[in-house]
């Protein structure tokens, strides 16, 4: 298949384009255009084309998608005011979808979030999966968690109407290389100290070339259309757990200082009181004390990945250990796809929009 | 003027909003909350980011079309929050659809353009407003009252000095991906504070005779045409200074205005008003007297400053102000607060700064 990869130059999408040339298709991945593609670790190949654009403007969009067999769209703000997110995440996806329809391109591999579900609904009896009920707007969580339900619920609708190919992805904690610590295990206290928020709620590791994997399974198996799948990997650790074994190999060492999530639960949901019934919501909350944030990082739930394996028969292909082996390595991921692309002409000359 | 399509409350004023970008968060909460205003329609290009305001802020309807909106709801004023090269053609088709129209800074790319919309407005018995939010921020508005009460004397010095860390990584003004529209303007993205510079040093400096703008650039940024600005305004005896600096730190808007008589400064990002007049007591006494003071209410600033954190009260607050005595003057037929004399002094400054021959 001939598959255009936006936000193709982010952690996840350079190697979901590497992925793609690994499982044979032909990609042409859309990098912003103040980007250095050489920093990407791609192989030359003529099965790889390179084009720059900002998904925020309308310019040249059309003719960047025309041609190509689906699209996977990664491209989305992970961070910014709601302002910023709107349009880095759901503009730009409004202008995906546009040149998309003027250019007939009708199937389309859509990521959105683990963030869009509702965790403090989410039944501890029950592993987490697809029925799980997501938020109804994510606007007391934060504005990745909105943006990010909206331009799901932006696609599902656009392509109901086209009558489009879809399918929904939603990767839980994506981690690897250059990605091994971040806000789902606790947050930095300078470069000494690791402050671990909660200790026993598994995480929904996804490492990332395993997600990628999936990802590029799921835009050409017939099966998949029409569906929603979540991504997580077999192993999903405690915080704990896995803190623990990062910190044990990353330098400098960090020394953990473990905040109970229990006592974090139990101080947002006083200042959430307070704030509801004196302050009139006025009140900005540091975020860690929102009460559905600090309840998606550390609720003590479980995840299912049963779908994804029935229906496109992924399965993830590094463990835990190994995911952190490769990460830690200081060979480029690329190494993994060389043998695969024969071809070592020269990769086309990145069209700008 | 009264809103004519509403004759059970003829006082109600019909308000719509184009473009939904940062500014207009201040603009729709107020309409959203303001007694005598219904807030009819939200227009933008994205239809994501018009539902959006609708649900925030219980807005009538949603549009991505202007003309169409304009004509279906008809509204009493319109605000154009667009980018700065669609001010002009936004306000002249909400005019010619009959509304009053306040429009973001710059109102217009010149004084002669921004003249020639004034013309267009008052031609259609309507009222043109630039949004000059700051003048209306409660620092400022004390500055004011020290000054008419004469505590201040006779001005003879004015210094609006901004301070803005637009050089660092991750600021819109340095995203290559997708430049600001700034970088297009003449000035730069000094251009988008400009404006607000000029008026709140014309507040206090109603005139100048002559003018000399160093425009320069000391960061080796791309996109950057200036980073800098150090501007001189005299009039026959007041001394007025812009200055705008990517270069230095923290992040400062202050405002100072020295008098014959005393003198009274703020920085509108950390609100406070220090000044030094006669206390009631003896000229030797004064300067000490005016410590005390100061230092109490410092600490008292700090505290307060704290608490604006929290509840979210930024400096954009003097904008409310400003949109309540638009709305009480349009519903009672009078001259807004920020009339033709203050736009046209403003985006006449903002020419003669730019003008080649006052370059220094």
């Amino acid at each position: 298949m001939k598959l255009l990869v936006t936000g193709a130059n982010g952690f996840l999408g350079s190697y979901v384009v590497l992925d793609a040339l690994r499982q044979g298709h032909t990609v042409r991945a859309m990098v912003r255009p103040a980007v250095d593609i050489a920093t990407l670790g791609w192989p030359t190949s003529d099965r790889l084309e390179v084009v720059r654009a900002d998904l925020r403007s309308k310019n040249g969009l059309t003719d960047m998608v025309r041609g190509v067999d689906s699209a996977i769209h990664l491209a989305a703000a992970k961070s910014g005011d709601v302002y910023t997110q709107y349009a880095g995440t759901v503009v730009a996806t409004e202008n995906l979808l546009a040149a998309m329809t003027e250019a007939g391109v009708r199937r389309m591999v859509a990521i959105s979030s683990f963030s869009v579900y509702d965790n403090m609904r989410a039944s501890p009896l029950a592993a987490v999966d697809e029925q799980t009920p997501i938020e109804k707007d994510g606007l007391d969580r934060d504005a990745y968690a909105h943006t990010k339900l909206v331009q799901e619920q932006l696609i599902r609708d656009h392509a109901a109407a086209q009558k489009w190919s879809l399918v929904v992805i939603r990767p839980g904690m994506i981690w690897g290389k250059d990605n091994l610590l971040n806000a789902w295990i606790g947050m930095s206290g300078g470069s000494r100290f690791w402050i671990r928020t909660g200790a026993w709620a598994r995480i929904p590791l996804t490492y990332v070339e395993n997600c990628a994997e999936a990802i590029v399974m799921a835009a050409s198996s017939k099966g998949a259309q029409g569906e929603t799948f979540n991504i997580v990997d077999d192993a999903a650790p405690t915080q704990r757990q896995f803190t623990r074994m990062v910190l044990r190999r990353v330098a400098p060492r960090r020394i953990v200082v473990p905040v109970s999530y229990t006592l974090l639960r139990l101080t947002a949901g006083s200042i959430a009181l307070v704030n509801k019934h004196i302050l009139g919501n006025r009140a900005r909350v540091p975020s860690l004390l929102v009460p559905s944030r600090l309840a998606a990082r550390g609720r003590p739930l479980t995840y299912s990945n049963k779908k994804i394996k029935t229906v496109l028969g992924w399965k993830p292909r590094y463990t835990l250990e190994q995911g952190l082996d490769r990460s830690l390595s200081t060979n480029l991921p690329s190494s993994s796809v060389d043998s695969c692309v024969t071809d070592r002409s020269p990769t086309s000359q990145p069209a700008t929009a | 003027m009264v809103s004519t399509t509403d004759t059970n409350n003829p006082t109600r004023l019909k308000a719509a909003v184009i473009g939904t970008g940062q500014i207009s968060e201040e603009h729709l909460r107020y309409l959203s909350t303001a007694p005598g205003v219904e807030l009819a329609a939200v227009c933008d290009l994205s239809p994501s980011l018009a539902k959006y305001a609708i649900m925030r802020f219980k807005a009538g309807r949603p549009f991505t079309n202007a003309t169409e909106m304009l004509r279906d709801v008809r509204p009493d004023v319109v605000h154009v929050l667009t980018p700065p090269h669609t001010h002009v053609p936004l306000a002249t088709e909400a005019l010619d659809a009959g509304a009053h129209v306040i429009v973001e800074k710059p109102v217009a790319p010149s004084n002669k353009d921004f003249r020639d919309l004034w013309t267009h407005a008052r031609s259609r018995g309507k009222w043109l407003v630039e949004d000059h939010n700051y003048r209306f921020n409660e620092p400022i508005l004390r500055i004011g009252q020290l000054l008419d009460s004469g505590k201040l004397g006779e001005v003879r010095e004015v210094e609006v000095r901004m301070a803005l860390d637009v050089l660092q990584e991750g600021s819109r003004f340095t995203d290559q991906n997708l430049p600001h529209p700034s970088h297009k303007m003449p000035a730069g993205i000094i251009h988008e504070f400009i404006t607000h510079l000029c008026y709140l040093t014309l507040r206090f400096m109603p005139s100048w005779d002559r003018v000399a703008a160093a425009w320069t650039k000391q960061s080796d940024e791309p996109l950057f045409k200036y980073d800098d600005l150090d501007a001189l305004l005299l009039s026959d005896k007041v001394h007025g200074r812009i200055r705008f600096s990517a270069h230095t730190a923290p992040d400062t808007f202050s405002v100072t205005v020295r008098g014959t008589k005393g003198w009274a400064e703020t920085d509108l990002f950390q609100p406070h008003v220090r000044s030094s007049v006669q206390m009631p007591v003896g000229k030797q006494l004064n300067p000490l007297a005016n410590q005390f003071v100061g230092g109490y209410g410092q600490v008292r600033a700090s505290v307060v400053g704290f608490r604006n954190k929290i509840m979210q009260k930024t400096p954009y607050e003097g904008l409310a102000t400003f949109l309540e005595r638009t709305y009480a003057a349009l519903r009672e037929g009078n001259e807004p607060p920020v009339g033709f004399d203050d736009m046209d002094r403003a985006s006449k400054l903002v020419d003669a700064l730019l003008d080649e021959k006052n370059r220094i």
